[in-house]
């Protein structure tokens, strides 16, 4: 006797562990999971514009196969978990359009290797989600095909630039999302959504299958309810892979079995530089930064205050560095051999009127400052000096790291935004990335972690920043937090059960 | 620095995008904000910073030839192919 809808959907409710152990023991099926889910996922479209395609028919056939797959024996760690995919990341034969409309009805020819394995393990894609053109954005705001909204409060943004993956968590459509971390674009909506959500040691995820943004920064990261399922995201997307010439292909580090090790002796530097950041924080952040601080003292942590200088320059670092890069990346966008084409006469005329109509205002304002950036007579002083203000700043993280073996700070200095809070000034929202830019400049692992609400209902987040290959760690402390907060005990008035 | 309208339908033309006048002027507006903000960075002393890091090699890959085509979908997401070739405007004319 397996679970009907009903039990279906309390599965999706509770941790994707338990989801896949009642999938693998025969309790559940995947595909009354996936039903459930789907149904789920067409209201978090409807209400919150966290998807932007539903494939019901694919989503179908792969969780019979996996159910095909668990009758024949085998053991899936993700059996039937049903998952969300940015719009940036592939699937193959489905639509990447990267929140763009220069990538209207693209097929992806193949997946993602980091989808590969979820779907190698047993999750089941549902649909793709709604982002920010290329990533580019804080708040979903710059989607070509409209924004997405918190499920804790639909007039506020749910972060960026993965916002759909986090509002499809969120909003219990699914219990797993992907999206991709440039500089911060998977912590920051985690924080404003009330999830955990991670980016890993650069190289620690392949990138093959991402549409290239920023390619020393990309990378992928995971969105989950709670820390285990997070960690459990982690320890199946993470491995070398040949397709993608960065990554590593030293072992991966273990990162579910210590994960209730505690914090113990552990030294946890707050990082100095929160408390005077360019704009300040708003007193709900604050208020939850000391209460973490003292919930890790409380647990035996050895607490201090640890200094990284530079990072009050990682703002202008990052967006000199990442729109450099993605100038470049983003050249190969010219109508010629997919993706929309506009124009008539010379090939040159072509590529202008097809990127010009295709490309959205921030994509075409990031394109503007990295080729300025890059230009003969300007790079030296931007670019050339931003490159070695960001080596800097790793060297910073080096110098930290042997006083502290983590760092914390907020993850984003205020809770969601209002619609439309920041986007007649750029600049207002680059800075809502304070926090979340320097591990990537760094290259290092980072976590975000629920911890707490703001007076108005609004959750924050806490980010732990590790040197490389401190996953196991991170995950770790931010199961203390979990612990402390009761994080996922509260339930948004938005989710689509 | 202040970017006036000029350089940016230079650094426009460089990126091969076409803006108007109001998109234009905006941005000359936007980027200057951005860029002088970004300036901050002039303020760190010139002995701290080294050398630009360069690029960590990359590992090669065999070079041996393989099958890196994915197929049909590479003429179904061409905006135009024939032939076996994606289709484009002339791009070399002859004088007349």
């Amino acid at each position: 006797m397996t679970a009907g809808g009903d039990e279906a959907g309390e599965l999706l409710d509770g941790p994707f562990s338990a989801l896949a152990a009642a999938v693998s023991s025969g309790r559940a099926t995947a595909r009354d999971v996936a039903e459930a889910s789907l149904a789920r996922a067409a209201k978090a479209r409807d209400r919150y514009g966290a998807f932007l395609s539903i494939d019901a028919e694919a989503a179908r056939r792969q969780a019979e196969a996996v159910d095909r797959r668990v009758a024949a024996g085998e053991r899936l760690d993700l059996a039937g978990v049903p998952l969300a995919v940015k719009d940036n990341i592939n699937v193959a034969g489905r639509t990447s359009t990267a929140g763009s409309k220069i990538l209207a009805g693209f097929v992806a020819p193949d997946d993602a290797t980091c989808v590969a394995r979820l779907v190698a393990a047993g999750a089941v894609v549902v649909g793709k989600t709604n982002c920010d053109e290329f990533g580019m954005g804080s708040s979903n705001e710059n989607s070509a095909y409209g924004p997405v909204r918190n499920p804790w409060d639909p007039s506020r943004v749910p972060g960026g630039s993965s916002g759909g993956s986090a509002a499809a968590v969120a909003s219990r459509a699914v219990p797993l999302a992907i999206g991709t971390d440039t500089g911060g674009s998977v912590r920051q909506p985690a924080a404003l959504c009330g999830l955990v959500g991670w980016k890993p040691t650069y190289g620690r995820v392949s990138r093959y299958g991402l549409i290239a943004f920023a390619s020393s920064f990309d990378q992928a990261g995971a969105f989950a309810r709670n820390v285990r399922d997070a960690a459990r995201a982690f320890a199946v997307m993470a491995g070398v892979d040949p397709k993608d010439a960065t990554s590593l292909a030293t072992p991966v580090p273990d990162a579910e079995s210590g994960l209730d090790a505690g914090a113990k002796g552990r030294r946890i530097g707050l990082l100095a530089e929160a408390e005077s950041a360019e704009g300040g924080l708003h007193p709900a952040v604050a208020e939850a930064f000391a209460r973490t601080a003292d919930a890790l003292r409380a647990a035996g942590a050895v607490v201090t205050r640890v200094s990284v200088p530079r990072v009050p320059f990682a703002v202008p670092v990052y967006y000199l560095t990442a729109t450099a890069e993605a100038s470049s990346n983003l050249a190969r966008f010219d109508g010629a051999r997919y993706g929309a084409r506009d124009g008539e006469g010379s090939l040159a005329a072509m590529y202008r009127a097809s990127r010009s109509a295709g490309f959205g205002p921030e994509v075409k304002r990031r394109i503007l400052l990295g080729t300025f950036a890059l230009s003969s007579g300007y790079h030296d002083a931007y670019y050339g000096r931003a490159q070695k203000v960001r080596a800097l700043l790793a060297r910073d993280f080096d110098a930290a790291f042997r006083k502290v073996d983590a760092i914390l700070c907020p993850t984003s200095p205020e809770p969601a935004f209002l619609l439309g809070a920041k986007t007649a000034d750029p600049l207002s929202m680059y800075l809502a990335d304070v926090f979340t830019v320097p591990p990537s400049l760094a290259g290092l692992p980072a976590v975000s972690v629920p911890a707490g609400f703001s007076a108005d209902g609004l959750p924050v987040g806490m980010q732990f920043v590790g040197p490389a290959d401190a996953e196991p760690l991170l995950f770790t402390l931010s199961r203390v937090v979990e612990e402390a907060f009761g994080a996922g005990d509260r339930r948004p008035p938005g989710e689509v059960s | 620095m202040k970017i006036d309208p000029a350089l940016v339908s230079r650094v426009a033309s460089l990126a091969a995008l076409e803006l108007t006048d109001a998109e234009r002027d905006a941005l000359a507006g936007q980027l200057t904000r951005i860029v002088e903000h970004f300036e901050a960075l002039r303020s760190i002393p010139e002995e701290l910073l080294g050398a630009e890091q360069p690029a960590p090699p990359a590992p090669l890959r065999a070079d041996v030839a393989r099958n890196g085509s994915p197929g049909a979908l590479v003429e179904t997401n061409a905006p135009e192919f024939a032939h076996g070739h994606f289709v484009v405007p002339r791009a070399v004319m002859r004088d007349p």
